[in-house]
Formats: structure tokens, sequence, C-alpha cells
């Protein structure tokens, strides 16, 4: 076939259409530039196949677009999922951590300040044990450090129930980002089927799968039809394929009635318990902070409250009060530690006549060794093995430790994360600049080739009129 | 490295951020002093903080309750050593009156005056600080000499912590010092024997009755002695106490207060960094090839 006018204004339509859609790809790349997941979509091109000419060799016969790619780069997306779980899970346990103020070293009112006051109101009786304005002292500051304690407990209690209700917000989150992952493997398998790649669903796909990560901790696997499902931290699927499993959660009574997370798996299998600390992401940092560190707070203060309040009511049992009688307990206590800080009360039975200064019957009114022996347990070691200065000392160390660490994982999680996230935006960013160079190179291409229309157009205006 | 919009974005963001929480935390650190808020700020000195926050008023305490013992052991002091000198005045009336060229008359008046020294020494026992009989061990709600001098207190001494875990007597045995608890001698019966002789005029009596006004004078020495130890012992220990308070105090702040230059430096470079972490990034967003692209 020779190379005609007409099929050269043809070819030249066609062209004229590839490079529109280079155009468009390009306005599409820009619309999407702070799109979240968007990868950058490059238009390619191909020379159509020539035809022999005159037998003089082969002309082209123009351009046209082959397909619409993404820039991808699957070595960075494979990281992503681990390291947006990694940075979610520390930053989650650092910033619950941090919010819990109750154990702040310096705080007016708080459980260090309250012991303090607490032993020096017993200090300053001892000299005097008769008078009755001091033993006023002693109650108050009695009841100060019971409301000491109380607030401390509640305070931690509260930082974990507040936990719960982020876990009840984040189990919809889960459930719904799974749901949608499994949804969109369907997509695209029906895409798929009809032909050509489903750009757009690849992106949703993959924010579905950074977001399941940085809820759960959940890694991705490609099985060979393409699909993509998520395995949870330990390996058991939370997603395959077309089908998503769901997350509640039940009251624990073995854990102060917090909740605890169930898992119905994808397959269908009857709901079973799921330990919230094996999963990694924002999950995972909820459980991590919950029966962590905030958990072992919790328990050594109760321990510390029962501990030396059981301490002091055996002393104050064993002496003798203004009416020789033997002294009531000091503290009304829960059974065990467990709740204690939250539960123990100034005996309400208890008036300051009762206070047992003497350690001997009849009570003289300057008999003070009892109150030498409450004095005595500051420098004894509890039931815990230290005394109570230094198991405060120990119990606010110990949580500054978690917390800090985990404030210096987060820095370090968030910094790989970043990372990561520039190197995957290095591929599939969208750079404005490099758009408005391809954007013009489409122009200008398309004003080339219809130029050439124009030309061929003349062309044939010219044999029209020799014809004419 | 391909740079792309929103990498540029997100990083000036990201680090407008970090500068802006550094100069938080500086501009904290400064206004407050303090260089450990919460925790995990650093949990070492903030446990150290803890600790050291107890001692230090467990200290604070124990001094002042010295202070408080202090003034009842220096009054009890005081009312010994007069009454030291009152036995000496007693001893001088003895031995005057011993000789045998007074007479019935004079030793009579000096009778007298010996029952005045008895009843005055018996008041001097009875001294009250702040409503509390401080001669009466741990019984100290009533006065522990009735008027003819017989003890009504008890044999205990009262006690208080003068440091950490020790403690010390705040109390001397008036049964012991006055009544001769124990093996010594009755100061009321040693004087009521010179009383007596004096009033039967009897010069051997009297001449007799010195030696157990001078084994009563030793024995108010000793009471002396104990309670000069006792204040000695107060002493000492308010030193010892407010130098340990002195060195917790040091830890305490070594490890809670700021070092304000350093503080102060560091506020002024978080802030020199956010200012040019804004220049830069709102120069940055002012370059694009939008600008020339007509």
């Amino acid at each position: 076939m020779a190379a005609d006018l007409f099929s050269l204004l043809v070819q030249s339509g066609n062209s004229l259409g590839a490079h529109s859609a280079a155009m468009s790809v390009a306005g599409n790349n820009v619309a999407n530039a702070n799109t979240p997941g968007y990868a950058r979509q490059i238009a390619n091109f191909a020379a159509n196949p020539g035809v022999s000419s005159l037998g003089a060799g082969s002309v082209g016969t123009g351009v046209s677009l082959v397909n619409i790619t993404q820039a991808r780069d699957q070595f960075v997306e494979r990281q992503m999922p681990n390291a947006l779980a990694a940075q979610s899970r520390s930053q989650t346990e650092s910033d619950a951590l941090s919010a819990l103020t109750a154990l702040n070293p310096d705080l007016e009112g708080g459980l260090p300040n309250a012991m303090g006051v607490f032993y020096s109101s017993l200090q300053t009786w001892s000299q005097n044990p008769g008078d009755p304005a001091l033993r006023q002292n002693v109650m108050g500051s009695t009841q100060a450090l019971v409301t000491s304690f109380n607030q401390t407990g509640s305070a931690i209690a509260s930082a974990r129930t507040g936990l719960d209700a982020s876990i009840t917000g984040k189990i919809n989150e889960i459930n719904a980002a799974a749901k949608s992952l499994a949804d969109i493997n369907r997509q695209i398998e029906i895409a798929k089927s009809a032909g050509g790649q489903p750009n757009d669903l690849l992106d949703q796909r993959q924010t579905a799968i950074d977001t399941l990560a940085t809820l759960t901790g959940a890694t991705p696997y490609t099985d060979a039809g393409g699909d993509v499902s998520m395995a949870l931290p330990g390996g058991t699927a939370l997603v395959v394929n077309g089908n998503a499993g769901t997350f509640s959660a039940v009251p624990d009574p073995s854990n102060s009635g917090l909740l605890k997370l169930q898992l119905n798996r994808a397959d269908g299998s009857p709901p079973t318990d799921w330990d919230g600390t094996t999963l990694g992401g924002t999950m995972g940092g909820l459980f991590a902070a919950r029966d962590g560190a905030l958990k072992t707070a919790a328990d050594s203060v109760d321990a510390l409250a029962f501990n030396m309040a059981t301490a002091l009511n055996t002393i104050q049992q064993n002496g003798y009060d203004v009416n020789s009688a033997p002294g009531v307990a000091l503290f009304t206590l829960p059974a065990t530690a467990v709740g204690a800080a939250s539960q123990i009360r100034v005996n309400p039975a208890l008036n300051p006549l009762e206070l047992a200064a003497a350690g001997t019957a009849p009570a003289a009114t300057g008999d003070n060794t009892n109150v030498l022996a409450m004095i005595g347990t500051q420098s004894a070691p509890l039931l815990s093995g230290a005394n109570p200065a230094a198991t405060m000392q120990t119990i606010v160390t110990a949580f500054g430790t978690s917390a800090s660490q985990a404030d210096a994982l987060a820095a370090h999680d968030a910094a790989m994360a970043t990372n990561l996230q520039n190197l995957r935006d290095a591929t599939s960013g969208v750079s404005i600049d490099e758009e408005m160079v391809n954007l013009t190179k489409a122009q200008r291409a398309y004003e080339a080739v219809a130029k050439v229309i124009s030309t061929a157009n003349q062309m044939l205006d010219t044999l029209m009129s020799i014809a004419g | 490295m391909r740079v792309t919009n929103r990498m540029s974005f997100d990083q000036a963001q990201g680090q407008m951020m970090a500068a802006r929480d550094r100069a938080l935390q500086a501009q904290q650190q400064v206004t407050s002093g303090k260089r450990v808020d919460h925790p995990g700020d650093d949990p070492a000195a903030a446990g150290v903080m803890v600790s050291q926050g107890i001692a230090i008023q467990r200290l604070d305490t124990i001094d002042k309750t010295i202070s408080s013992a202090q003034g009842e052991v220096q009054t009890a002091d005081g009312a010994v050593q007069s009454v030291s000198t009152l036995l000496a005045r007693a001893q001088q009336l003895a031995v005057q009156l011993g000789s045998d060229t007074y007479s019935a008359a004079e030793r009579s008046a000096g009778a007298q005056e010996i029952n005045s020294i008895s009843s005055q020494i018996v008041q001097l026992m009875n001294t009250q600080v702040a409503g509390r009989y401080i001669f009466g061990g741990t019984k100290d709600s009533a006065p522990p000499f009735d008027a003819s001098g017989n003890y009504q207190g008890d044999g205990n001494v009262r006690q208080i912590e003068i440091a950490p875990g020790l403690l010390q007597a705040s109390s001397i045995r008036a049964d012991v010092a006055m009544k001769g608890a124990g093996g010594g001698i009755d100061v009321f019966g040693a004087l009521s024997a010179v009383s007596s002789a004096l009033a039967n005029n009897d010069g051997a009596g009297v001449r007799g009755a010195i030696a157990g006004l001078d084994k009563s004078t030793d024995q108010i020495s000793a009471a002396l002695t104990s309670t000069g130890g006792i204040l000695s012992a107060f002493e000492s220990a308010q030193q010892v106490g407010s130098v340990a308070k002195e060195s917790a105090q040091k830890v305490l702040s070594a490890q809670s207060e700021a070092d304000v230059f350093e503080a102060t430096s560091n506020l002024t470079m978080a802030q020199q960094s956010l200012q040019a972490a804004l220049a830069v990034t709102a120069q940055s967003f002012s370059v694009t090839l939008l600008n020339y692209l007509k």
C-alpha cells in the first residue's frame, strides 16, 4: 500500500488521540499530587508498525498509546506495611504513656508528696503523743494519703479504660479496612477479567493494605492469582482474597473487666479470643500500653497501698488508744491487693483519740512507742521487699523507663517510615514540575501533529484543484 | 533522587513540627526551671526525685521534732540546775547550822527554809512545757510529784527519732534523779532528814544528815550530765541532719533542675532552627516551574 495523503490524515488523527491521552495522564497526575496512595501514572507510546512503500523500505504509520502504567517500586512497597505498623505501634504506646501525669515526680498532692506529709505528721506527733491537735493533724494527713492513693489509682485505671474506648473505635476501623481490602480484591479480579490494568483500584488496594498494616501490623502476601491477602503477626489470615475477618471486643473479667479481642476469621470459623498485645500497629500499641506499663504501674501502686496500709494497720492494732483500748485499723482495704489503691479508705470508725500511740496498756499520755513503730515502717521493707519510698521510686522509674523507651522507639520508627515514604514518593510521587514538562511536551507534539494534518490538507487541496 | 512535591511538603512539615517541638520543650525548661516533668523525660532522675523528695521531707520533720524536744529538755535542764542550786543552799544551811553555836530558834528558821526548798523543788519537778509535765516519764498529763515529794509518774523514758531509724531519749528519769530509784537516794528524804534534825535542834543529827545532801547533789549532777548529753546528741543530730539534707537537696537539684545557661542556649538554638526551617520552607515553596511557564 502506498503512503497516501488520506492515510496520513487518518494516522495523524490517531496520533492526536495518543498525545491528548498523554495530556490527560499528566493532568490526572497533577490533580492527584496530594492523593494518599496515588502512584504516578505513565502513558506509554509505541510507534505503529510501518508499511512497505514503493519497494524503498517501510514508512511508519504514527504513534499509538500502548498502555498507562503506574510507577511503583515493589521493593520499597514491600517494606512499607511493616514500617507503618511499627511506627504506629510505638507512637500509640508512647502517646498513651506520656498522657499519664499521675506519676510525675513533682506533682503537687501526688503520691510521693502525700507519703512524705503523712510520715511527717507521725514524726511531729511522736514528740507529743497526747496533743489532740497533733492527733487531728495525723488524721488529716492520713486522709490526704488515702485520697492521693485513690486519685493515683483511678488516674491509672481511667487511662486504661480510656484506651478501651480507642480500642473500640479502632476495631471499627480495622473491620472497615479489612472489608474494603476484600472488596477491592474482588473488584480487581473483575476488572482484570475484563482486560486492562485497573490502576486506580491498585492504588486503593495499596492504601487499604497500608491502613490495615498501620492498624494491626498485618503483613500482605500475594497469591498466584494476584490477590493480596493479609496475615496478622503470627500468621493467622485476616483477609483472604475476597473474604475478610472481623474483630470484636468483650469485657475480660480476669483483667479488671477491660476489653479483650475476639477474632472472627475470614474462613467463617467460630470466634476465638485474640491476645491484643501480639498485634502490631495502633491496636498493638494500645494493648501494649494498657496491659504493659500501665498495668504494671496499676498493680504496683495497688501493692504499695495494700502492703503499706497492712503494715500500718498491724502496728495500730498492736497499740493502745487514749482509753487504753487496743487500736482499731487505720485503713479499710479490699481482701487482696487488686484495686487496693482505688478502694483504700480511712477507717470510718476511727476518731483521733483512737489513734494508738501507746505500746502498752494502761496507756500513758506521753507513751509514743507505737508511733515510733509506725514511723519505723518508712525504713522497713514492705512485703514487696523495699521500703515505701524506695518502692515509690521503683514504680516511677519503671514507668518512666517504659515511657521513654516507647518514645525513643517512636522517634526511630517514625524516621524509618519517613525514609521509606520518601523512597516510595521518589518513585511513585507526583512532581508538578515534571508533569508540567510532560504536559508541555504533549502539547507541542499535539501542535506538531495538527500541523501535519493541516499540511496534508493543503496538499490535498492542491491535488483537488488540479483535478478540478 | 527524584524529588516530588509531596516529599518536599511532607519533609518541610515534619521538620517544622520537629523544630517547633524542640523550641517548646526548651521554652518549658527555661520557664519552669525543671528538666524532668514526666517520668519518661528521665526515668532514673524521676525516681531519684521521688526518693530524695521524701528523704528531704523526713529530715526536715526530724529537725523540727528535735527542735521541739530540745525546748523541753532545755527547760528540764534549767529546772534540774535550779534544783542543784537549791540543794547547794540546803547544804550550806546544814553545814552552817550544824555548828553548835546556833540557837534552837535559828535552827528552826533554817528548818523552815529547808522545807521551802523542798517544796520549791517539787514545783520545779512539776514544770510544764505547753501543758505537758516533763518529769513524769510517759505520764505527762498529771503532776509527777505531790506536795510531799511522792513520785506519781512512771519509770519510762520518752524517745524520739533523731535520724532516720535512730532513737534518742528525750527525757530524764525523775524517779531516778529525785527518788533514787534503782539504788540511789531520795532527795526529798535527805532534805526532810535535815529539816527534822534542825527542827529538833539536833546538831549532831544535822551534821549526820549532810552526807545525804552530798549524795543528793551527786545524783542531781548525774541528772544534769544526762540532760546535757541529750542536748548535745540533739545538736549533733541536727548538724548531721542538715548536712544530709543539704546533700539530698544537691542530688535532687542536680537531677531535677534544668541548667539555666544550657536551657537558655538550647532555647536560642531551637528558635534559630525553627526560624531557619520556616524560611527555607517558604523559599522552597516559591520555586516552581509554574512561575516560568507562560
